[in-house]
């Protein structure tokens, strides 16, 4: 009866282990480009995806860009890092995932870069990017354009560093170009 | 014979599952995330100086506001907690105020670039300002990871069975996550259109 009892107790405390459930992703990650939002040509989407491939091929850095109709009330800078997390874009051990993200109902842009590539793509950068290339297409209704000019810039900088400093070793690619 | 043997398995595994290994671990956890905070905080007070001498050479009438956030770094470098402390809700309290008072001081810089055209078109400052709102968005992402962190800790050492080895052998206490700071939300962020 006693053993019993504590038989109980202790499969009561392995029942107790195990993680929790991870949080599902705001947007389905269907690929390299993202449209949610439709603000992309079909012919450009293609054309990107294979640019962003070629890029993680040669360099390394896992590049994707999603554009989503609704931040579901939250703010660009919380809803893009949950994204990019759930995602898991990037190396997990070099952290050198890239995220553009474009919101068309809030209107708002961010660009989430991993810890591993502020070397390379530091905020500064970054802001330039979103200032002077992003905003004025955007404004003008050319998010084609815009998203096209943003992007070829920030793969543009990040090809410029050799492979060595990005930290570049062999690996298995986590996702099918 | 089979008996002991099966009382030893049993007690193997029973001190296993009651904290011997889960509290340490969650607590180095707890303080790994909280030494990416206090980096954050660290990065953003050695991007002040520089903002204010930027500013200055734009907009000397405004050496209040200048000298304010200038103090309220001085103050916050000085408020230090160190990871044996973030089970002392006073020591944490006075170590977000000191913080707290820097978020604010740089909301009043923000302010009052609003009337200088010529500093906001500066480069300089440009690079400073975006430099200043990554870090603050860090900030507030290696805070809510610290919190996670805590609350994954708080709820091991509370509940059955790591509690056991919590209060027996580690005597561990609950560690203090952040409060969130009113007006943190209110980062600016960039909006075209």
């Amino acid at each position: 009866m006693r053993a019993a009892r504590v038989w109980t107790l202790a499969l009561a405390c392995l029942s107790a282990c195990g993680p929790p459930a991870p949080k599902a992703p705001a947007l389905a990650l269907t690929g390299r480009v993202v449209d949610d939002a439709d603000l992309l040509l079909p012919a450009q989407e293609a054309t990107l995806t294979r640019a962003l491939a070629a890029l993680e091929r040669e360099k390394g850095p896992q590049f994707v860009i999603a554009t989503t109709r609704s931040l579901q009330g939250r703010r660009i800078e919380e809803y893009s890092i949950d994204l990019t997390r759930a995602w898991g874009i990037g190396s997990a051990q070099r952290n050198d995932g890239v995220v553009l993200l474009v919101a068309s109902n809030e209107r708002k842009v961010r660009i989430e870069v991993g810890t591993g590539l502020k070397k390379r793509l530091p905020d500064e950068f970054c802001a330039e990017v979103i200032r002077e290339k992003l905003l004025p297409a955007f404004q003008k209704g050319d998010f084609p354009g815009g998203i096209q000019r943003g992007a070829g810039t920030l793969i543009e900088q990040i090809r410029r560093t050799p492979a060595a400093s990005l930290g570049l070793w062999p690996q298995r690619p986590r996702m099918a170009a | 014979m089979k008996i002991r043997f099966a009382a030893t398995l049993l007690l193997a595994a029973l001190l296993a599952g009651c904290g011997i290994n889960s509290v340490p671990t969650a607590e180095e956890n707890a303080k790994g995330k909280w030494a990416n905070v206090q980096a954050d905080y660290q990065r953003r007070a050695d991007l002040i100086p520089n903002l204010v001498e930027t500013v200055k050479g734009f907009a000397k009438q405004e050496s209040t506001v200048l000298t304010q956030v200038t103090e309220a770094r001085a103050k916050a470098t000085q408020t230090v907690l160190s990871p044996d402390d973030l089970n002392d809700p006073a020591k944490v309290k006075a170590f977000q105020d000191a913080q707290g008072a820097v978020s604010a001081a740089l909301v009043s810089v923000r302010n009052i670039t609003e009337a200088y055209p010529e500093l906001k078109s500066n480069d300089n400052f440009l690079a400073l300002q975006s430099q200043l709102e990554g870090t603050e968005n860090r900030i507030n992402v290696s805070i809510k990871d610290y919190n996670e962190a805590v609350q994954s800790y708080n709820t091991i050492i509370r509940t059955f069975p790591d509690m056991i080895g919590a209060k027996i052998i580690h005597g561990a206490k609950p560690m203090v996550p952040f409060q969130s700071q009113p007006g943190s939300d209110k980062a600016p962020a960039v909006k075209f259109g």
